[in-house]
């Protein structure tokens, strides 16, 4: 039987050992002091484009969020009525010559990345772009009472509205990133969802762009520079994974300093576990809710056989346990909303009335209806018609497909049968377009102010865009845009707000199933650490790593 | 031989052909619409109408269909609707990425399962055999991404030998260009290569053994022993090179078969390939994204054949390719 010598493993031994001695050697930097972190941030998804105008989606908003400013950002408060809880960024200051009309003057320090300064004219650039029908911005709707944007000087832009209101400040300071005229200008507006700028960006803001190696990893340094204050994190590198379960585990493993959400309670006893992570909890920008659809499926001038029938929602809403499907899916990262709102809305409020959840009246009401066990096979009918429908699923979305079938089976023990579609998200996202479905369970992000978001799921404004269930209620309607318009003060608009959503809770067009409760994890070397729930890394400018917990690969020069 | 090239290219032509044609059209077919947001989010309908049209989604699909030949023939395929940039810059990116991982992987296959194959031939039905026999059909009825989960979790994440994913250490090597760099990438690639390749090299090593131990038993075996050659060289240089055979069409196969194989490692591993590229552009009905990944995946398959075909030729002499 042939032997193998010690010594002719030697080799292969020896060439393994140096290969891992020098992949873990890092190369020692010089960096010391108060500016040489770096961040590395793990999370699922990559931008689509940094261009801000013609983007929404998250992952871009939070590399954007760092390279071009606004002229104001919201303050700790999170505030939207009013001027007095924003904070300048390019603009130093601002007044109101008339009650329509806004100055801003802008900051003489502020410069773009290449050495030009920023002025009024990219402004005016900005608001022309972002209104632009040929640019199509996702956010051009949330900026029609702007009439008009104007210079007086090369540091003074003139904003001019359409009618009074209390967000009139954060209409014009919060959906716009300020664009480089001089670099942009001669991109013809049509091809502004491909161009090349908003692969390699040239922005005014506390980092510039270094690269982005699609399907890996996208890098921004610190502009030593910013007029605004120096970055302390020297470097920001996002690490693109495919899904969160994976950044999270990359967290864990250290290859990564933060990631934005843990989501499960599962992930967050993981990070938790972990001595060399902290936790940040934040308030939730998103709500899940069960949407019924008031128009038949696939023919919105027909209504809906069973959800037409106000009485027997208000019974399916009082069936569901929304506390125990909750505590079952989320654990305690999430809340009960008491409407259509996710928990960064001023208007949150737990005294909101609602409907109940008592399964008794609910079958009481149902048996009212005419919806009995005739043939007792457990499930409820009338006129020889079960009481069923589809639930249409994302299979993207694992918190809601639990949340369905644990819906499956709270309606199913009230007799009423509900069978899931559970669909890839395009082809969820194309049936709800098409109103191709009897109840679906939707996500959405909010803005911090209800203003926008509500009126486009919940009122006719929304019938061919976002209100899938084409609810509406003229009385409802009339509270929300007296909320919306009225100068009367904050108070006020949160009693109109309370009483509009009270309505709405009262026709149960939808079943408000959760607000999410956020939780980030960074790395314990990061001080500072604050979180804005609008924007997670908003103030990352102002995270630091103290020159004593340094590690060599904070230090390292490349 | 030019003749039968020729044929076999015409033929490979036509494979490519039918294999885009068909994604063409299934993934047109397909329910969804390509305006969904990736984090699932809703899109605004406008947008969606304005994107449909931009990207004229709006035309027959026949239409749509010779539009993309006619742009494929002039090397154009086309622009991602959700990564914004043309399709060969962002295949241009992956690929280097997934063929070396596959190439990785192919070596350590052939290697190992060659290796393991030859030794347990010579071993037959002895304990090294037996044993080696049930950790190879153990390894080989493991599903690649299973395998990869578990080294991920035991060798990355517990013991902490390895990163859990990833090209490289994006802190100290931002780029490959350097000794301690190549060996982090080195280091980077040994988890998810060893998934792939393991797997393969139980597979292949189960081929090689049945293949040594025909070859074993023929005369020119027996002669070579009987001419008082070692045992080694015996099977080294006479056995082997015979037994090769059948290991060549399996080569052929294995490479294109590790490219799309390599979909489910590069997810769980975070490797920014192709697979992972094809598959959030399945997810967001990213169609030119897909067509191409189908495209590439039919030519890769098609040259592997071709390639098998030609060393075929060189390692068996007896084999003699007809050009009539």
């Amino acid at each position: 039987m042939p032997t193998t010598r010690p010594s002719s493993r030697l080799p292969a031994v020896a060439a393994l050992a140096a290969l891992l001695v020098i992949a873990g050697c890092a190369r020692k930097g010089g960096c010391t002091g108060d500016y040489c972190g770096t961040l590395v941030i793990a999370g699922a998804g990559e931008p689509d484009i940094l261009l801000p105008p013609v983007t929404s989606f998250s992952p871009s908003r939070d590399v954007i969020e760092q390279v071009f400013l606004k002229l104001a950002d919201l303050g700790p408060s999170g505030n939207t009525i009013g001027d007095e809880d924003f904070q300048p960024q390019l603009a130093e200051r601002w007044e109101w010559d008339t009650p329509t009309t806004l100055v801003f003057h802008l900051d003489p320090r502020a410069h773009w990345q290449d050495g030009r300064a920023v002025t009024a004219a990219d402004v005016a650039f900005t608001y022309d772009i972002y209104t632009d029908s040929l640019v199509n911005s996702p956010v051009r709707p949330t900026l029609r009472q702007i009439a008009a944007v104007t210079t007086r000087d090369s540091l003074t832009v003139v904003f001019r509205f359409r009618q009074r209101y209390p967000e009139m400040f954060y209409d014009a300071v919060y959906h716009m990133r300020i664009m480089p005229s001089h670099l942009l200008r001669e991109v013809p507006r049509s091809q502004w969802r491909t161009a090349a700028f908003g692969r390699a960006p040239v922005g005014d803001g506390p980092y510039r762009f270094v690269a982005w190696r699609a399907g890996e990893s996208l890098e921004l340094a610190a502009d030593s520079t910013f007029f605004l204050g120096r970055p302390h994190l020297r470097r920001l590198i996002w690490r693109f994974t495919p899904d969160q379960q994976i950044a999270v585990t990359q967290l864990i493993a250290g290859d990564a300093d933060a990631v934005e959400v843990l989501i499960t309670p599962d992930n967050r006893d993981r990070a938790r576990a972990d001595t060399q992570l902290a936790i940040y909890p934040y308030k939730g920008v998103a709500y899940g809710y069960l949407w019924f659809n008031f128009a038949a499926p696939g023919d919105t001038t027909q209504p809906h056989p069973l959800f037409g029938d106000r009485e027997l929602r208000r019974a399916l809403a009082m069936t569901v346990d929304r506390g125990g499907l909750l505590r079952n899916v989320f654990g305690d990262m999430a809340k009960v909303p008491p409407g259509p709102m996710s928990q960064i809305f001023s208007i949150w409020d737990p005294e909101t009335r609602e409907l109940p959840h008592d399964s008794a009246r609910a079958a009481r009401t149902l048996t009212r209806l005419g919806w009995t066990d005739s043939d007792g096979d457990g499930i409820r009918d009338r006129d020889g018609h079960p009481l069923a429908f589809r639930l249409l699923v994302p299979t993207t979305s694992a918190p809601r497909r639990q949340y369905a079938r644990l819906l499956q089976e709270q309606f199913r023990a009230m007799g009423v049968d509900v069978q899931l579609d559970e669909v890839d998200f395009s082809v969820f996202n194309e049936r709800a377009h098409a109103g191709r479905f009897d109840a679906m369970l939707n996500t959405v992000n909010t803005d911090p102010t209800p203003s926008s978001g509500v009126p486009q799921s919940w009122t006719r404004a929304g019938f061919g865009g976002l209100n899938y269930g084409r609810y509406e209620n003229p009385a409802f309607e009339r509270l929300v845009d007296r909320a919306v318009t009225s100068v009367a003060g904050r108070d006020e608009a949160k009693r109109t707000w309370r009483a509009a959503i009270e309505i709405l809770n009262q026709d149960a067009p939808a079943i408000f199933l959760f607000a999410t409760e956020n939780a980030a994890a960074v790395h314990r070397r990061v001080a500072d650490v604050r979180i804005r729930p609008d924007s997670w890394l908003a103030l990352v400018r102002t995270w630091r790593i103290p020159a004593d917990r340094l590690t060599d690969r904070d230090r390292v020069e490349r | 031989m030019a003749a039968w090239l020729v044929r076999r290219l015409a033929a490979s032509i036509a494979i490519v052909w039918a294999v885009v044609t068909l994604t063409f059209i299934v993934v047109h077919l397909a329910h969804g619409s390509p305006c969904g947001q990736p984090d699932g989010l809703p899109v605004s309908p406008a947008i969606c109408a304005d994107l449909t049209r931009r990207f004229g989604l709006d035309k027959p699909i026949s239409t749509q269909y010779y539009k993309y030949l006619g742009a494929l023939l002039h090397g154009d395929l086309g622009w991602s609707f959700a990564l914004r940039r043309p399709v060969a810059a962002a295949l241009a990116e992956a690929l280097p990425n997934t063929f070396t991982l596959a190439l990785t992987s192919l070596i350590l296959d052939f290697a190992l399962g060659i290796a393991l194959g030859v030794y347990q031939a010579a071993r037959e039905r002895r304990f090294g055999d037996i044993a080696l026999g049930n950790v190879a059909l153990f390894v080989n009825s493991m599903p690649t991404f299973w395998l990869g989960l578990v080294l991920l979790l035991v060798f990355g994440q517990r013991l902490g030998w390895f990163p859990v994913g990833g090209l490289r250490d994006l802190v100290l090597c931002p780029r490959v260009n350097s000794l301690p760099c190549v060996a982090d990438f080195a280091w980077h690639l040994t988890l998810p290569a060893l998934t792939l390749g393991l797997v393969g090299a139980a597979a292949t090593a189960r081929y090689q053994r049945a293949a040594m131990l025909e070859v074993v038993r023929q005369d020119f075996v027996r002669t070579a022993r009987a001419k008082g050659l070692r045992e080694r060289r015996v099977l080294l240089v006479h056995a082997l090179r015979n037994a090769l055979l059948p290991l060549i069409t399996l080569f052929g196969l294995t490479f294109p078969f590790l490219l799309t194989g390599a979909v489910l490692v590069e997810w769980v591993f975070a490797w920014p390939g192709m697979g992972r590229l094809a598959v959030t552009a399945i997810l967001e009905r990213d169609y030119p994204i897909v067509t191409a990944a189908a495209l590439v995946a039919s030519v890769m398959v098609v040259l592997g054949n071709l390639l098998a075909d030609a060393l075929y030729g060189v390692a068996d002499p007896r084999i003699r390719v007809r050009s009539t």
